[in-house]
């Protein structure tokens, strides 16, 4: 029976001790008032003289105490988001990986902690552009609710918020066909999917959709088949500043607001018309009891 | 001070008694061989005689044993570690070199990729600009990767030096005499380090483990191949018979040495199981700490990073 209490609260000591050793390079240059305060060995000392124990603390030059504690989860973050400006070059792989393990002084070997096919890299850089989109949705948002900016147009606003989501592609654009092959495989399918629905619904949200019956569905329904399509578009768009892509976004989402006007106009026809029969069927059976009577 | 409380923890943290002897943990003088107790001095001596006999032999009896299964699982390792040009490798206890060739290969084959990717993009640019950049990339096959071979064995070392010169191995390859649970290498040095069907004759595995970590730089990945426990009952029935029977006599017949195999194999079943390896691999300071059963249970890789 080994003792159950510690691992929870182990801190990752060699990444720790890699973090603390960096931020002291880059605080040491105005060290000059707080030398008393701490004194800094060179960074190749500290892992020793780094206080042991669940939670290692040390106080910065600054005087401010900051928690070196960080989980597994957060490490792999950092590595994935170091992984990143090496896509370009190694496309999505543990090569990219491991590089970016590397900018972080960590030792190739890290990139073991992912699969290699490089598909937590691509999901976690999905995740990153989602959530970049939904603050600047928020912010604008923010600046009409302080009447700083016009509410945007349906349209105008879907054709926006697609535009900005798929412009965070531009820099991996060429690797990104590989990306989207990875992200359908089976494993990652349940992933991908979440993202995406995730993305759509917040972008509808920030639209002011506050639909309740069956209209949410198609209305989601319609923005996914314009951003599948656009980005299936754009993959193979040479045209400069991916003009060629706005365009057909311009006329997709134009497409779509024709169809919801068409089908309320053809729902309003419709309830015209057999409010007319049921004129047309009173009128009758009046006409026919009147004579009745008569 | 780490390495002292990390031994305390593992201490307390192990049952007394009876059960730890066999286990072949720190528990005083009394350890196992085999199926029998002896002390840890005696234990060592012991196993250092079973390797020299074996040496000349170990490649060919591997390959009798296992009929030739244990190049799978050696390859599975490699592919697991999926290592980059530029890695250092440690293979402790790597005495003939088996995964240290098959780690130079791969890197050997992954850097033809990558170089030959290089030259699929320098196809857009000039004949001034290829030459150029011909100086500056050192177009070494392995991309600067190299692998130290440690063995506390002279005779095994003996052997791997001779196979590598057999085969043609000659660069990033390095053989060093060393005890696992004290290893001749600075702190943070090495990207990965494994050990091949070697800590089962290690005497104080917390040791080695400990060493593990300690040589390995910050992110470096810690990789164990070795023979573990079987849970399908038919199946553990099955291979008990296969090695109790059939081994020592293949031992006899092939390498003129009964005995050495029949500690070989029982030592197979006095080595903790997965799930306990598991345990100690964590309270070394390792995470992500993971095992992957071959062949149901026969053979485990346990892994683990130093993050």
């Amino acid at each position: 029976v080994r003792c159950q209490q510690y691992p929870p609260l182990r801190a990752l000591q060699a990444s720790a001790a890699l973090r603390a050793a960096s931020d002291e390079h880059k605080q040491e240059p105005w060290a000059s008032s707080s030398q008393q305060h701490f004194d800094s060995p060179p960074a190749g000392h500290q892992p020793e003289e780094k206080p042991q124990g669940p939670h290692p603390s040390y106080t910065g030059q600054g005087g401010q105490e900051s928690e070196d504690y960080e989980s597994e989860e957060q490490l792999q973050h950092r590595i994935l988001t170091a992984a990143l400006e090496f896509v370009p070059e190694h496309g999505w792989t543990a090569e990219a990986i491991a590089e970016g393990a590397k900018t972080l002084g960590l030792s190739v070997a890290a990139a073991g902690l992912f699969h290699s096919d490089g598909s937590e890299l691509i999901l976690h850089f999905v995740s990153e552009c989602n959530s970049k989109l939904s603050e600047l949705l928020k912010k604008e948002q923010k600046l009409v609710q302080l009447g700083e900016a016009e509410k945007k147009p349906i349209d105008e606003f879907l054709r926006d918020a697609v535009e900005a989501r798929l412009r965070m592609l531009i820099p991996y654009i060429e690797k990104w066909p590989q990306a989207l092959s990875v992200l359908l495989l089976p494993r990652n399918i349940p992933s991908s999917l979440n993202l995406l629905t995730s993305m759509i619904d917040d972008i509808w949200h920030y639209a002011g959709d506050q639909s309740t019956d069956f209209n949410w569905y198609t209305r989601r329904a319609v923005l996914t088949a314009i951003y599948n399509t656009t980005e299936l578009v754009m993959m193979q768009d040479s045209s400069p500043g991916f003009q060629d892509t706005w365009r057909f976004l311009e006329n997709r989402v134009a497409d779509a607001m024709t169809m919801s006007n068409t089908a309320t106009q053809v729902q309003s026809t419709g309830e015209a018309v057999v409010q007319g029969l049921m004129g047309a069927a009173v009128t009758v059976s009046n006409a026919g009891t009147s004579r009745a009577v008569r | 001070l780490r390495l002292w409380r990390c031994r305390c923890r593992a201490l307390l943290s192990r049952p007394t008694g009876a059960p730890r002897a066999r286990r072949g943990l720190a528990a005083g003088p009394e350890m196992h061989f085999g199926f029998q107790t002896v002390t840890e001095e005696e234990r060592r001596e012991k196993i250092y005689q079973v390797f020299e006999n074996v040496a000349k032999k170990y490649d060919v009896m591997n390959d009798s044993m296992t009929l030739g299964i244990h190049r799978v699982w050696k390859d599975i390792l490699v592919h697991k570690m999926n290592p980059c040009p530029g890695t250092l490798l440690l293979d402790v206890a790597g005495g003939t070199g088996d995964i240290a060739f098959r780690f130079i290969n791969y890197v050997r084959s992954v850097r033809q990729r990558q170089l030959q990717r290089k030259l699929k993009h320098h196809q857009n640019l000039s004949w001034q600009e290829i030459f150029e950049s011909y100086q500056n990339d050192k177009f070494n096959s392995l991309g600067d990767s190299q692998v130290v071979v440690c063995d506390i064995n002279r005779e095994m070392l003996k052997v791997g030096k001779q196979k590598a010169q057999h085969l043609g191995y000659s660069e990033g390859l390095s053989w060093v005499l060393g005890n696992a649970e004290e290893l001749p290498f600075d702190d943070d040095k090495f990207d990965v380090y494994t050990i091949a069907f070697g800590i089962r004759n290690v005497t104080r595995i917390d040791l080695a483990l400990q060493e593990a970590y300690r040589v390995l730089k910050p992110g470096g990945r810690f990789l164990c191949l070795e023979f573990s426990h079987v849970s399908n009952p038919l199946l553990s029935r099955l291979y008990d018979l296969y090695s109790f029977q059939v081994i020592p006599v293949l031992g006899e017949v092939i390498a003129g040495d009964w005995r050495s195999y029949q500690y070989l194999v029982e030592s197979i079943r006095q080595f903790p199981p997965q799930e306990e390896l598991k345990a100690m691999i964590e309270d070394a300071g390792f995470f992500k700490v993971d095992y992957e059963n071959l062949n149901f249970g026969i053979v485990a890789i346990h892994s683990g990073f130093k993050l």
